[in-house]
Formats: structure tokens, C-alpha cells, sequence
């Protein structure tokens, strides 16, 4: 199933380091044809860095108009475009893709100790969908526009005369597909392409968190894609599905979009889990604690995601009964998420913790994920969420979920694995520094506008009562702090890909397969079939000042071997 | 966190004996001031406290394992730490749900008082539109703003003329969004009466979008005293009946221009539908505007043809807005049928010919009666 590349032979003789899977090929349709899941990987986390650049630049324009009551800089119209592709464009162009196919395919097939992903091919097809479905998004602007929210409630979206609505909707369901064929590819690559002695148990926990994702993106996003094309039929052929003046029901039309749309969340966030169990216990260098606990909440979280859906519509209309059984299921999602969170700072105990710049994210993580998993309580409550329904509390919320943890956690695998990547090193007291602007920045933003929706203050509103301008302009100060973090973020790596120093093999002492590898990583991934340990065992490793990097030590790996024989008999 | 736990439960069982207040704003919440308010905050509070506590330990924990295991690149890795604790794993996996079931429990039970009216309840028609409320009562009384009874439970049964939209009343805690096709239903109590002054009111928003004028759908819910609430209903019923009819146009009018304003300007200002500022001269000189079917006002008014008079022409644009639409301008305005009875329409008619004497927020600037100043008025 993987592609059978036969090795050049005067490519084979280079010293390593030199050959690698940049420098394998030149030119542009070397990576445009690319198979090599790791250019597959570099071209996605290029796309969704551009498309985050976007829906950044669309995030600050909305603040800025917030910054006054009434009109500031635009019409009620251009807002309500404004944040309807301020969350199209970061649910399905960032977020969703932004872990599984930008870094799970760069890491995953490595970690696998593998060539590449079991299907090359479809992994192309799902980056070129993916650039199909970003094409239509961006065409939606030009026929008009669209101004229905990302969530495109009817009748509001069978009805409004925005030109854009189609199109987008095409986008998102191509964009659909394209989460559908890597999910696809991810399953098949994990249960088929793990080497020897990589039991399920002894699978790093990113892989287990993709594995987790693959199967939601798989069960979750063709009910998306029936939903989009139901609300194309109704907009253009005026079949009533979800209009109530045709004979529909919106609230049908709520319950399909959301029973994708919740287990979405965890599209975006049981990634970003993996990827904080990655980097906590490689950069204290500890083992993770309680690996079983992990792994099986991932798989726990995934499951609870398909129940839960209806805690969305606690006002909508749905009875009074489900919305008690949505109530009680949704609290389950806590448990998985609070035994993550202990774990993971339980791994803290004992570590040699080096604060490097991925490690300062995986704690700001750790911070936000926490304020955000437990403002999730007042919501999960019925009575509490009746009054905080649709204002900025859950704005809020979801953005210290998504942005807060999803997005951080992958800013923090970019830098994880940046060295791994790129093969250069960056200035690591910039990208801390920067580290800190964003957090400090995320905090003034979001935790604003807890209390702003706790006081009332209703979402996606253009104009707002006088009382509620001070939480608005803290939070726009907030906004412009972040962008200062995150521009100081993308000088660090222009810098580092400029004039970086070369990376070592193994940068942080992690004991996955991938820091087994040269940095960057050769076309083939391995010259030989790596050996697979416990990947979370970092006692054998031993820092190399000549080398600037974490070496296996030969003394300590007999100890390591003696200690786990002694373990087993 | 324990005893401050108990001061809230003891705070509240004597609040529930006590008199109804109207809890100030704190920190997080506004204003409460239903009856079901006192429930959601007390529940809203308790689940703060968890949080603090919770995000505290977390907190406490990690930055004390941070600053105590903090270690240069060089020292030696240590391999003492547990790899995995049954016992505290399995306590913090049972501890969190016994929590969160408690937590359900007491948010389903407040729930089910919220979405529960009493029998002896006072109902409220609420119709919602792009973008506007009407209330309308049992007598046949209409307002924009909310106005109800104290003392008494208040149901408000809520229906849709085209979109999603959402009633929610901050200070009452109460929301519930409003379905086209479907009534749906809410209640709340509220028992200090607040007077009709505008600005003493509480803000009922609409918190389900729906379009442009999403945020402009904004009212008051104005609290009177049983008494002097049917005294205001008789005569919110007769309001228009008792103008007499040569003053309709700028008693009358400018109220009722309120509910146009949004997209309609007087001063010429492009909105979402056409400005009115000169409207009466498009209507009755040759040309005038375009209708996006290629037809001028001229094709349609006149005798013989549809409308034989200006006046019929508009007439009908109230009750079917989407009949003939003016060139550029989307089919967006909702129906009045039923809302604007002829002394209404009479007076945005009224008013549409003597724009002149208004400002451009629609305030009557004259003061002259309108039988001196224009005698020429039918």
C-alpha cells in the first residue's frame, strides 16, 4: 500500500542531513505531484497558516468595530459578513485541518516508524480538496458574500440574499470530504502500518488522539455533508426541508448540523490532547502518567461526542425531556477531560523540566484548557445555561476551548516539531516571549467576555447597550495583544528558516520515533527499521553539548534495559 | 470554600423568606430581578465556587511541579516519578462525576421550574420579525415595549413571521428562542414594579441572529403595579381611536414611524428599503422610481390602473411589501397586516406628505396646530 520509492543511488552516499526529503526533488511540480506525506504535511500547515492569517485579520476587524456602541468602522452588513467568515474560516480552514492534516501527517506516519500513510495518494486528494473547498470559499466572497453565521441556521439561510451562501456551502462540503479521506487514511495507517513491537499500548498518545479523531471525522462528517447539500436543495429548488413556510422544520435543520458540528469540537480538540500529552512529558522528560487512563479517555471522549450534540439547543424548542438527557450526558464529557488534566499535570511530578518554547505552550494549555473544560459546567447546567445561552459566555467558551487549547496546542506541535520539520532551530527566548503575548493577550480577550455574556450581552451583535463598552474595548485591547504575540511568533520562524541553526536529531529528548530520525527527516523517514521501546521512557537519554541535542546514552540504556527486566520477572 | 458554600445556601433561604428584592448586579451577573433569578444565580454561584476551586488546585499544582522540577539541559534525567496511580486516577475520574451529578440535578430541577408557568398565569402575545417585537395583549392592546403586571405570573406565547429570533430578558434569567411555524412559550414573575420611564426598565434582546438589524431588536420590559397596569391597558387599546383625525398624522405617525425606522430614513440616508424623503413627489410625478420588474410608479398608479391612488399604493406595500419591489432594494420587509389597522396607516400616510414638519429622527417639529399652518390638508 505505501509508495515503493526506489532510493537514488548518488543520494544514498550523501551524508545525512543532506539528503532529505526537501532537498530529494526541486522544483514546483516535485511538490505540487508530492506523495511524501511529510511535504503533504509542510503544503497543509502552509495553506491553513495563511488561511488563519485570514481569519485573524477578519477577528481583528471585528474587534475594532466593537469598539464603540454603534457604527465604528463598518455597516451592520460587512459585520455580520465579517464574523460569519471569521468562524467559517477558522472552523473548516483552520482548526479542523490545522492538527490531523497539517502536523498528523507530518508526524504520524514517522511515529509510526513508518514510509509514509497507507494511501499517498488519497492523501494528495485530500490536500487538493482541500484547496478545492478553500477555493469556493473564497469565490462565495466574490458572488456576494454570505452572512449567515458558520452555522447557517434556517430559514435565515435558505432566505437571506447574500449571493455567497452556495458556494460556501459547496466549499465546506468538498472541505468535508477532505476531513473524511484523511481521517480514512489515518484508521487504516494505524491499525496496518505499526512496525514490530508497537503494540496499541505502546503507541505514542498522539496517536491515539488522531486515531480517536480519524474515526469521529469519519462517522461525524458525512452527516455534515447530507445537512449542506439538504440546504442547497432547499435554497435553490425550494424543497422544504427546514423552512417552515414550505413545510419544513428548523429545528430538524438544528439537530443534523450540530450532531456534526459537536463531535467537530472534538475534531479540533482531542488532537490538540494528544499533542499536550506529546510535549509535557517529552520536555519534562517523565513518563507519561497513567498512559491507559489517557489513551482510553481519547477513545471516551470521542464515543461521548456522538451524544451529546443536543446541549446546543437547551432554548431552541427541543422538549424538556431531552434537553434533561442532553444535560445529563453532556456532564460525562467532564469526566475524560478532568482525567486528562490531572494526568497530564500529575506528569509534572518528579520530571527534569527543561521551559522550552513548546513546553511554555503545552502549561498555557494546560492553564486554558482548564478555565475552559470547567466554564463548560455552567453550560452543561441547565438552569445556568438558559440564561447564558447565546451570549458572550459562550463565546467565550469555546474560544478558550478552540482557540485557547485547540489552536494553542497546535502552535505548540508546530513548535515541537519545527525542528523536525524545517530542520532548523529558532530563537527560543523570542518564541517564548511570544509565547507570553499570547497568553497574556488570549486572557484580557476572552476572559472579558465571560462576564460581558454573564451580564447579558447576546453574541454576533453589531450595536450594544452603552453599559457593556468597557468589558468591549478590554477585550479589543486583548485582540491587538494577541496579534502583536503571534506576529512576533511568525518573525521567529521566518528567522529560523533565514538563518536558524541546524537542528539535531533529537532537539528535546523525546523518545518517539520521529527524534530517531535526521533532522529533516530523509525521503524513506528511516535508512534503517527504527527499534521500538517505550516511548516514554527518557532515562537512558543524556544531553550532548557537542551535539546541542539529546543523545541515547549507552550506559544508561543497559541500566533501562536491566531495570525493565528486572520489572517483568 | 465550604463556609463560603454555606453562606450563599443561608443567604438564599433567607432571601426566599424575606420580601422580593431585586438583587444588584455583581461581578458576574446583572441585575436580578424575577423570581426564578434568585434559583439561576444561587446555582451559577455554586458552580463558580467549584470552578475556583478545581482551576486553583490545577493551577497550584502545576506551577509548584514547574518551579520544583525546573532542571538546565545537561542534568541527568531522574526515573523516580510514578508511571500511573490506579487509586488517583479512579478518584479523580469518581470525585468529578459525583460532583457533576449533583451539579445536573439541582440545574434540572431549577430547569424545570423555569420552563414550568403557573396556572394562574397573565398571557402575552409576542410576535417577533426582522427586525421588531410587537406584544400584544388580551384586549387587543399593542406595544413595542413589554409592559406587564407585577406580582403576577407573566407568560408570553411567542410566535415567528419569518426567521429564528430569541427572547431573552437578562434580569429575569429567562430566554427561549422563537421558532417560525411553532409557538413557543416563557414565563417569569416579577415583583418590583419599575414605572413606564424608559431608561428604569430591563432589556429584553433578541440573542438568536437574524440578520442586519439583529442588535436593534432590542426592548424594555416595564413592571407596573396590578392597578395602574390595567389602567395602562385600557388605554394602550384606545390610543389611536382617541387622536382626532386632523392630528393622527404627527401624534400618531412618528410613534408608529418608530417601527419603520430601522430601514426606512427620512433624511435620504440609503438603508435597507427606501428613504422616504421626498416620497410623496416620486408617488405622483411622472417617472419617479423604478421597480426592479423595469415598471416606474407611473405604469401602476392612476385610474384604471392597479392603485388608483397614491395612497392605495402604499396601503398595499404595508400589507404585501413584497408585491412591487423598488429597483436595488431585497424583498426584506415583513407584512403589518394585522398590525396597522387603516387609523395607523392613515397616519404613516399623513406623515409621508408632511415630512417637512418632521426631523430626521421623526420628531414633529412644529408646533403650530395643523389646521392653521395648513389649511390645505384634507
Amino acid at each position: 500500500m505505501t509508495t515503493i520509492v526506489t532510493p537514488r543511488p548518488e543520494l544514498l552516499d550523501t551524508a545525512a542531513g543532506k539528503d532529505n526529503y526537501l532537498t530529494y526533488t526541486r522544483g514546483f511540480l516535485s511538490w505540487a505531484l508530492t506523495l511524501d506525506h511529510k511535504r503533504i504535511g509542510v503544503m497543509y500547515m502552509t495553506a491553513v497558516l495563511a488561511s488563519f492569517l485570514v481569519g485573524g485579520t477578519f477577528a481583528l476587524l471585528l474587534r475594532t468595530e466593537l469598539l464603540t456602541p454603534g457604527r465604528t468602522i463598518c455597516s451592520a452588513e460587512t459585520y455580520n459578513q465579517f464574523f460569519t467568515l471569521h468562524g467559517a474560516i477558522m472552523v473548516f480552514l483552520v482548526i479542523i485541518p490545522s492538527i490531523p492534516a497539517a502536523l498528523g501527517n507530518f508526524v504520524l506516519p514517522i511515529m509510526l516508524g513508518a514510509k509514509d500513510v497507507a494511501f499517498p495518494k488519497l492523501n494528495l486528494f485530500s490536500f487538493y480538496l482541500w484547496i478545492g473547498g478553500a477555493l469556493f470559499t473564497l469565490y462565495s466572497l466574490a458572488a456576494g458574500g454570505f452572512d449567515t453565521g458558520w452555522t447557517f441556521y434556517t430559514p435565515y439561510s435558505t432566505t437571506t440574499t447574500t449571493g455567497g451562501v452556495i458556494p460556501v456551502l459547496m466549499g465546506v462540503f468538498i472541505l468535508g470530504f477532505s476531513s473524511i479521506f484523511t481521517g480514512l487514511n489515518f484508521i487504516v495507517t494505524v491499525h496496518k502500518l505499526r512496525p514490530p513491537g508497537m503494540t496499541w499500548f505502546r503507541m505514542p498518545l498522539f496517536l491515539w488522539a488522531l486515531y480517536a479523531t480519524a474515526i469521529i471525522q469519519v462517522l461525524a462528517t458525512p452527516v455534515l455533508a447530507i445537512t449542506l447539500c439538504l440546504l442547497i436543495v432547499e435554497r435553490t429548488m425550494n424543497i422544504g426541508i427546514f423552512n417552515p413556510s414550505m413545510g419544513g422544520d428548523p429545528v430538524l435543520y438544528q439537530h443534523f448540523f450540530w450532531f456534526y458540528s459537536h463531535p467537530a469540537v472534538y475534531i479540533m480538540i482531542v488532537p490538540a490532547m494528544g499533542i499536550i500529552s506529546e510535549i509535557i512529558s517529552v520536555h519534562s522528560h517523565r513518563q507519561i502518567f497513567g498512559y491507559r487512563f489517557i489513551a482510553f479517555s481519547s477513545i471516551a471522549i470521542a464515543m461521548f461526542s456522538f451524544i451529546v450534540w443536543g446541549h446546543h439547543m437547551f432554548v431552541s424548542g427541543q422538549s424538556g425531556l431531552m434537553n434533561t438527557i442532553f444535560s445529563l450526558i453532556s456532564f460525562s464529557v467532564a469526566i475524560p477531560s478532568a482525567v486528562k488534566t490531572f494526568n497530564w499535570t500529575m506528569t509534572l511530578y518528579k520530571g527534569t523540566i527543561s521551559l522550552t518554547a513548546p513546553m511554555m505552550y503545552g502549561l498555557a494549555f494546560l492553564f486554558l484548557f482548564t478555565i475552559g473544560g470547567l466554564t463548560g459546567i455552567h453550560l452543561a447546567t441547565l438552569n445556568t445555561d438558559v440564561h447564558l445561552h447565546d451570549t458572550y459566555f459562550v463565546v467565550a467558551h469555546f474560544h478558550y476551548v478552540m482557540m485557547g487549547s485547540a489552536l494553542i496546542g497546535m502552535i505548540g506541535g508546530l513548535h515541537h516539531w519545527w525542528p523536525k520539520m524545517t530542520g532548523r532551530m529558532y530563537n527560543e527566548k523570542m518564541a517564548i516571549t511570544a509565547c507570553i503575548i499570547i497568553f497574556v493577550g488570549f486572557n484580557v480577550t476572552f476572559f472579558t467576555q465571560f462576564m460581558l455574556g454573564s451580564q447579558g450581552m447576546p453574541r454576533r451583535y453589531y450595536d450594544y447597550q452603552p453599559e457593556f463598552q468597557v468589558y468591549h474595548v478590554i477585550s479589543t485591547i486583548g485582540a491587538y495583544i494577541m496579534a502583536c504575540g503571534f506576529f512576533t511568533c511568525a518573525v521567529c520562524f521566518a528567522q529560523s528558516l533565514m538563518s536558524g541553526k541546524q537542528a539535531p536529531a533529537n532537539p528535546w529528548g523525546g523518545r518517539s520515533l520521529e527524534w530517531q530520525c535526521t533532522s529533516p527527516p530523509p525521503h524513506d523517514n528511516f535508512k534503517s527499521p527504527p527499534t521500538v521501546g517505550n516511548c516514554y521512557d527518557f532515562s537512558m537519554l543524556r544531553w550532548d553539548e557537542k551535539e546541542q541535542g539529546y543523545v541515547v546514552d549507552k550506559e544508561l540504556e543497559a541500566l533501562a534495559i536491566a531495570a525493565e527486566a528486572r520489572g517483568h520477572s | 470554600m465550604l463556609s463560603t458554600l454555606t453562606s450563599i445556601f443561608i443567604a438564599t433561604a433567607s432571601a426566599q423568606a424575606a420580601p422580593p428584592v431585586v438583587t444588584p448586579a455583581d461581578f458576574w451577573l446583572p441585575i436580578g430581578a424575577s423570581v426564578q433569578s434568585h434559583n439561576v444565580d444561587l446555582m451559577f454561584n455554586i458552580i463558580n465556587y467549584i470552578c475556583y476551586f478545581f482551576f486553583a488546585v490545577v493551577v497550584a499544582m502545576m506551577v509548584w511541579f514547574v518551579v520544583k522540577y525546573r532542571a538546565k539541559p545537561g542534568t541527568r534525567i531522574r526515573n523516580d516519578g510514578l508511571t500511573h496511580h490506579t487509586g488517583l486516577e479512579l478518584s479523580w475520574s469518581v470525585i468529578p462525576l459525583i460532583i457533576c451529578i449533583g451539579i445536573f440535578f439541582f440545574g434540572f430541577t431549577g430547569y424545570v421550574d423555569l420552563i414550568t408557568p403557573p396556572k394562574n398565569s397573565f398571557d402575552v402575545n409576542v410576535t417577533a420579525f426582522k427586525w421588531g417585537w410587537q406584544f400584544k395583549y388580551p384586549n387587543g392592546a399593542q406595544s413595542d415595549n413589554l409592559v406587564v403586571p407585577s406580582g403576577r405570573p407573566v407568560r408570553l406565547v411567542m410566535r415567528s413571521n419569518d426567521v429564528l429570533h430569541c427572547c431573552y430578558i437578562p434580569s429575569f434569567r429567562v430566554k427561549k428562542d422563537i421558532v417560525p411555524g411553532r409557538y413557543s412559550t416563557l414565563w417569569f414573575q416579577c415583583d418590583i414594579p419599575t414605572g413606564l420611564e424608559e431608561k428604569n426598565g430591563y432589556h429584553l434582546f433578541c440573542a438568536e441572529y437574524c440578520g442586519t438589524g439583529h442588535s436593534n431588536m432590542n426592548r424594555r420590559v416595564l413592571v407596573l403595579p396590578q392597578a395602574e397596569f390595567d389602567e395602562w391597558l385600557v388605554k394602550q387599546a384606545q390610543w389611536l381611536d382617541e387622536i382626532p383625525d386632523d392630528e393622527l398624522y404627527f401624534k400618531a405617525g412618528p410613534k408608529i414611524y418608530a417601527r419603520c425606522q430601522q430601514c426606512h430614513s427620512l433624511d435620504g440616508t440609503i438603508g435597507l428599503a427606501p428613504s422616504w424623503q421626498g416620497i410623496w413627489t416620486r408617488l405622483t410625478t411622472p417617472g419617479g422610481a423604478r421597480f426592479s420588474d423595469g415598471k416606474s410608479y407611473a405604469d401602476i398608479i392612476g385610474t384604471g390602473k392597479e392603485y388608483a391612488t397614491p395612497e392605495d399604493y402604499i396601503r398595499d406595500s404595508i400589507y404585501n411589501p413584497g408585491k412591487h419591489l423598488v429597483a436595488t432594494y431585497g424583498n426584506v420587509m415583513p407584512t403589518f397586516k394585522g398590525q396597522l389597522n387603516d387609523r395607523a396607516i392613515d397616519s404613516v400616510i399623513g406623515m409621508m406628505k408632511h415630512l417637512d414638519e418632521f426631523d430626521a429622527k421623526g420628531a414633529w417639529t412644529k408646533t403650530v396646530p395643523p389646521a392653521a399652518a395648513s389649511p390645505a390638508k384634507k
